[in-house]
């Protein structure tokens, strides 16, 4: 049975990049990519709180991963998640401290169009989720407007409203669920 | 080819990353298990993806009910272009929101000491409920109750004449009314 990159585990993939076969090479890098730069993305999204700077963290992470695989680089393939982890880390840091590098790496790494919206934004519908933002109760529309708009944890918002940190804990629990629930997002099994 | 996940992080933990609550030892563990799992990985695409639409909204002027000073700042910072309107205890002031403005936000003053939270109700002409916030909470060192409402809302309002009533829950006595006499803009 031929097996396509898509069935692949990431340790496989891996392998397959190093080694180079002809003919799957190319599939197992779109693989690797379509699998982790949504990844890479959100890690840089939580560290960096910049959408575009985001972007190009992931675009400039695949680019060194798969380099590093074509070179032989990467010694334990079937820890590439721990690689790309560490090589996010690594480069978040990088950007952090040099911000002004943002434009050069938009301009030197993969055309931006590779990189496609994630499928989570793409579903998301703004006017459902407007109304279901003014159907939580007023305490749990503050604490989610200042979770994710303000970027505040539970303690600064606990301060900011004259709450317990662990009472905006359960506010904000239980007006996630709502709001999930309201725009058909998976709900956690339990 | 996605693996099941054994061991998936909870909701909580998923959110509580996000919002920048963990501890740093917290913090690199579901970093670590995010980058070894594609199906926990796709829950936090969708939390974040909440998360920037809620984000999305605020920076539009479309969110409603009672905010922090803190919050009202932050919007003015990210250009959100706000109708301001501030009103005492009995007064009554005339307002209006004009094209362009994105959220308009009634600064109402009351004494909020040992307050720890207010309901605010919202009535039209002939004591006609049109609104309501309950039991939310509000800093008692401030002094003022902050309420706003969408631009786009305001503007599709006919004129008229709204009466606010700031309460203490579970107290009967006010800690404030306000009357609104809004004029459509023709």
């Amino acid at each position: 049975m031929v097996r396509t990159a898509v069935d692949t585990n990431d340790g496989d993939l891996a392998r397959a990049i190093t080694a180079g076969a002809a003919g799957t090479a190319g599939d197992a890098e779109a693989e690797l990519y379509r699998r982790f730069a949504p990844r890479v993305r959100l890690y840089g999204l939580r560290h960096l709180r910049d959408e575009d700077a985001a972007q190009d963290l992931a675009q400039h992470v695949m680019l060194m991963t798969i380099q590093k695989l074509r070179q032989g680089a990467v010694r334990e393939s079937d820890e590439i998640g721990s690689f790309i982890l560490g090589t996010s880390r690594t480069v978040a840091i990088e950007l952090k401290r040099r911000e002004r590098r943002r434009e050069a790496l938009r301009d030197t790494f993969l055309p931006r169009q590779t990189f496609a919206p994630p499928e989570a934004d793409r579903r998301l519908d703004l006017d459902q989720l407007e109304l279901c933002l003014s159907q939580l109760a007023d305490r749990e529309r503050s604490v989610v407007l200042l979770t994710f708009y303000g970027e505040r944890p539970a303690a600064a918002v606990a301060r900011e409203l004259g709450l317990t940190e662990g009472n905006v804990r359960v506010v904000r629990h239980r007006a996630l669920a709502r709001l999930r629930k309201c725009v058909a997002l998976p709900q956690e099994s339990r | 080819m996605t693996a099941p996940c054994e061991s998936p992080l909870t909701d909580d933990q998923l959110t509580e990353y996000w919002a920048h609550d963990l501890a740093p030892d917290g913090e690199a563990a579901v970093e670590a298990h995010l980058f070894a799992c594609a199906t926990c990985a796709a829950r936090l695409e969708e939390l974040s993806a909440l998360g920037s639409g809620v984000a999305d909204l605020a920076r539009q002027g479309r969110i409603a009910g009672i905010i922090s000073r803190a919050l009202l700042n932050q919007l003015q910072h990210d250009g959100v272009r706000v109708r301001y309107y501030s009103v005492s205890p009995g007064e009554t002031i005339p307002c209006a929101v004009f094209p362009g403005d994105d959220l308009v936000v009634l600064s109402m003053r009351a004494d909020l000491t040992g307050v720890e939270s207010v309901n605010l109700q919202v009535t039209g002409p002939d004591d006609r409920p049109l609104g309501q916030a309950l039991d939310v909470p509000v800093a008692s060192s401030s002094a003022d109750v902050l309420w706003a409402t969408p631009g786009a809302f305001v503007r599709a309002m006919p004129s008229t004449r709204l009466q606010l009533t700031l309460l203490t829950p579970g107290r009967s006595a006010a800690l404030g009314e306000y009357v609104l006499e809004h004029h459509a803009q023709p």
